[in-house]
């Protein structure tokens, strides 16, 4: 899971929650591994993000390194900047771990990378 | 226009004479009162009253034919003066809706023949409309007698799509009957007590009503077509309009269908044949067609658009005491229940009414899809890999930076198409979401009926061949009402189910194509071979793979492994999948009950039903 994608995770659809985001992270496994970077999709990504919730995601697994804790301004046209936000976007992924439900606590297990957000019947 | 222009509308003119001409023998010519319009129709998405409403202020309109799958459609004036008006006005020039394409106009020498039309001989046995049943005073008298707050438990409340108040019964939409040992505290309001009287006087008929449903529409909601639960009630139901005009939509399982104005304080009754065999439902829009009250002949009439107010409908009917013994068993409840009271519990897609109950739903699923496709699924994804051409298109022009959600990714068919955007996909599968996750891609394991990511947070949706293993219409709603939420405004989803037509303009689907290199079989085996979940107390045919389809809810098996000969040295697994193949027509009307959602386009492609639809920007 890379935390792009835990940018948009929630646990929403849970009986009784209601945002049900940001997600926590619990994570035992995490890898870094080399992505090829896309200037122009990381300028156009950034305005879709929750940023806060990035960097907090980023911090709270160790791997905030130099982001920032704001998006710049002129971040478009900061190739640093970009490949920051590049690195903690696409390279740093949880392999296996938890996610937590803020609301309820529940737990959702990542495995192999991929987070399981099936629920039982009853939960729904 | 530029001479570039020209030459390219003309060009386009051209194509279209030919194709019309090959299609229907009609031919084009250099003047007429009839306009066809070459570029849009049922198949792209337009709808009559949109044409209608463009036209109108050229002149009289006295038809507008629309062909079902066909991308073109027709206006015939009632002057020729006025088609030259709005040909010369609208030629190349006009763009219709978000589709960036100009209007491409020509005359034409006649308009084809089409069963859709407006006259009054084609409506249902049956069905008595009485115009003037009551004065705008009563009306009022009515509209205000209703209070929608107070009412016991669920007699009044507001529907997904409308407010309802039930009288003396409440009717329960989660079983479609009521509880005939439970009245309501609330008896029919003291106001409507003039009804028996004056519908006696107006009608001969005696009739005596002890249940009353109150609906208030507003403008762009409405109401799936269905047939009132024969068990339920007696043989009239009798429904009042008030406020405001609205199309009523009757539909026989034979094809025909009708569509009857229900002017404001009219009484429609549903007797007979209309009552017991049609079904009649209200398409949510904001206008409908009409014929002009001044000539009711509709081969003279003209043709307009009535913008819809808030309607509030007074539907009265009689509690049946005991079984139905009508004539029309296909359609009828307790028929089915004396008929099957020894077997067990059967489907039949003949009738309009959704039969596999909310909770064998999530059963049959889990059983009969979800465990399928994860014991199925390498074999299954190394059967997956051929990409298809339009939804690959789709997924290409999105621009960079685009987040897309692939509802039932699968294995990733989709994903790597478009190496600029940020492709995200849930299956309920681990196995094959692993797949995926194992070819690079981002996935996680959800069910489409409750995908957990922020909402409007997709640019793009795409739910391929998903939809159709949800097995009530409410589930096949709800999956499509969690793809709406989750795209952005003015986000597009593309959304493809298979069809129970398997075969279009006489062309057959790659899937019958496939047939010859198989066994060959007759289709008639559905109809006889069933296969029984005793665990669910239900059963449902069995479908022979690369026929026709017989029934719309139905099993197709999956046999594990072939040997690589081609010769099955021993006994395979055969699993059986569930499917819900959709009739045309179908995931379209489905997705009008969705309010923030537009439709951009509808069509047929390689046996699925396809629907290109966005989130509306407000």
């Amino acid at each position: 899971m890379k935390l792009l994608t835990h940018n948009m995770l929630t646990s929403k659809c849970l009986k009784g929650v209601n945002v049900g985001y940001p997600l926590g992270i619990l994570a035992k496994d995490v890898k870094v591994s080399e992505v090829d970077f896309n200037p122009e999709f990381v300028s156009r990504i950034i305005p879709k993000l929750d940023w806060n919730v990035l960097w907090n995601a980023a911090d709270s697994i160790g791997h905030s390194g130099e982001l920032p804790k704001a998006v710049i301004s002129d971040y478009e046209n900061n190739q640093e900047f970009l490949k920051k936000a590049h690195h903690v976007l696409m390279e740093v992924e949880v392999i296996n771990g938890e996610l937590i439900c803020p609301e309820s606590g529940r737990k959702f297990p990542i495995s192999d990378g991929i987070p399981n957000m099936l629920l039982n019947e009853d939960e729904v | 226009m530029s001479y570039k222009d020209i030459r390219k509308c003309n060009k386009k003119q051209k194509r279209s004479s030919h194709m019309l001409f090959r299609e229907t023998g009609i031919k084009t010519c250099d003047r007429s009162r009839i306009l066809m319009i070459c570029n849009a129709g049922l198949v792209s998405g337009i709808q009559r009253e949109e044409v209608i409403n463009l036209f109108l202020p050229f002149g009289k309109l006295e038809d507008v034919c629309m062909l079902p799958g066909k991308s073109y459609c027709f206006v015939a004036f009632r002057n020729e003066e006025d088609a030259q008006e709005a040909y010369s006005v609208l030629h190349g020039k006009t763009i219709l809706n978000a589709t960036e394409v100009k209007l491409i106009l020509a005359f034409v020498e006649s308009v084809p023949k089409t069963d859709h039309d407006f006259k009054s001989s084609s409506w249902p046995n049956g069905l008595i409309l009485l115009k003037d049943f009551i004065t705008e005073v009563e009306e009022d008298l009515l509209i205000r007698c209703v209070n929608w707050d107070t009412g016991a438990g669920n007699s009044g409340r507001a529907l997904k799509h409308r407010r309802v108040r039930h009288y003396g019964y409440e009717f329960r939409y989660d079983n479609n009957n009521v509880d005939k040992d439970d009245p309501l505290p609330e008896d029919l309001p003291k106001e409507c007590s003039f009804f028996e009287e004056r519908l006696f006087q107006r009608s001969g008929i005696r009739f005596k009503p002890d249940q009353l449903t109150v609906n208030e529409y507003h403008p762009g909601q409405g109401i799936p077509p269905h047939i009132d639960t024969h068990s339920a009630f007696e043989g009239i139901i009798a429904s009042l309009s008030l406020g405001s005009l609205v199309v009523m939509e009757f539909k026989h399982t034979d094809g025909r269908h009708a569509s009857v104005p229900l002017p404001r304080r009219s009484l429609v009754l549903m007797t007979g044949e209309s009552r017991y065999a049609w079904t009649h439902g209200i398409t949510p829009r904001k206008m409908d067609v009409v014929v002009l009250e001044e000539d009711n002949k509709f081969e003279n009439g003209c043709l307009s658009v009535s913008h819809r107010g808030t309607r509030t409908s007074f539907t009265f009917r009689r509690i049946l005491r005991g079984e139905c013994c009508c004539n029309f068993p296909l359609f009828c409840d307790s028929f089915k229940k004396r008929e099957s009271s020894s077997s067990s519990f059967k489907i039949e897609s003949e009738t309009a009414n959704d039969n596999i109950d909310n909770r064998v739903a999530a059963k049959l699923e889990s059983m009969h899809v979800h465990s399928v496709y994860e014991e199925i699924a390498s074999h299954f994804s190394e059967t997956r890999h051929k990409a298809w051409p339009n939804i690959s298109n789709f997924v290409n022009d999105l621009p960079p930076g685009s987040i897309l959600l692939d509802v039932g990714c699968g294995n990733g068919k989709y994903f790597g198409v478009n190496k600029n955007i940020f492709e995200i996909g849930c299956d309920q599968s681990i196995g094959l979401a692993s797949v995926a996750n194992k070819r690079g891609f981002q996935v996680f394991t959800s069910n489409c009926l409750h995908i957990p990511l922020k909402p409007g947070i997709a640019d793009a949706c795409i739910c391929i061949a998903v939809i159709h293993h949800l097995s009530t219409k409410e589930r096949r709603l709800q999956a499509l009402t969690q793809i709406a939420e989750v795209l952005r405004p003015g986000g597009q989803a593309l959304v493809y189910v298979w069809a129970k037509e398997q075969e279009r303009d006489k062309v057959k689907s790659s899937y019958l194509r496939q047939m010859g290199k198989r066994n060959s079989g007759k289709s008639d085996e559905e109809t006889s071979h069933k296969h029984c979940v005793s665990e669910l107390d239900l059963s449902l045919p069995v479908h022979k793979n690369r026929t026709d389809f017989q029934h719309g809810d139905l099993f197709v098996p999956w046999k594990l492994k072939h040997d690589t000969d081609g010769k099955t040295s021993k006994e395979v697994p055969t699993f059986y999948r569930y499917y819900h193949v959709f009739e045309e027509g179908e995931l379209e009307t489905l997705s009008r009950e969705i309010l923030d959602i537009r439709i951009l386009k509808s069509y047929y492609d390689q046996g699925n039903w396809c629907l290109l639809m966005e989130k509306s920007k407000e």
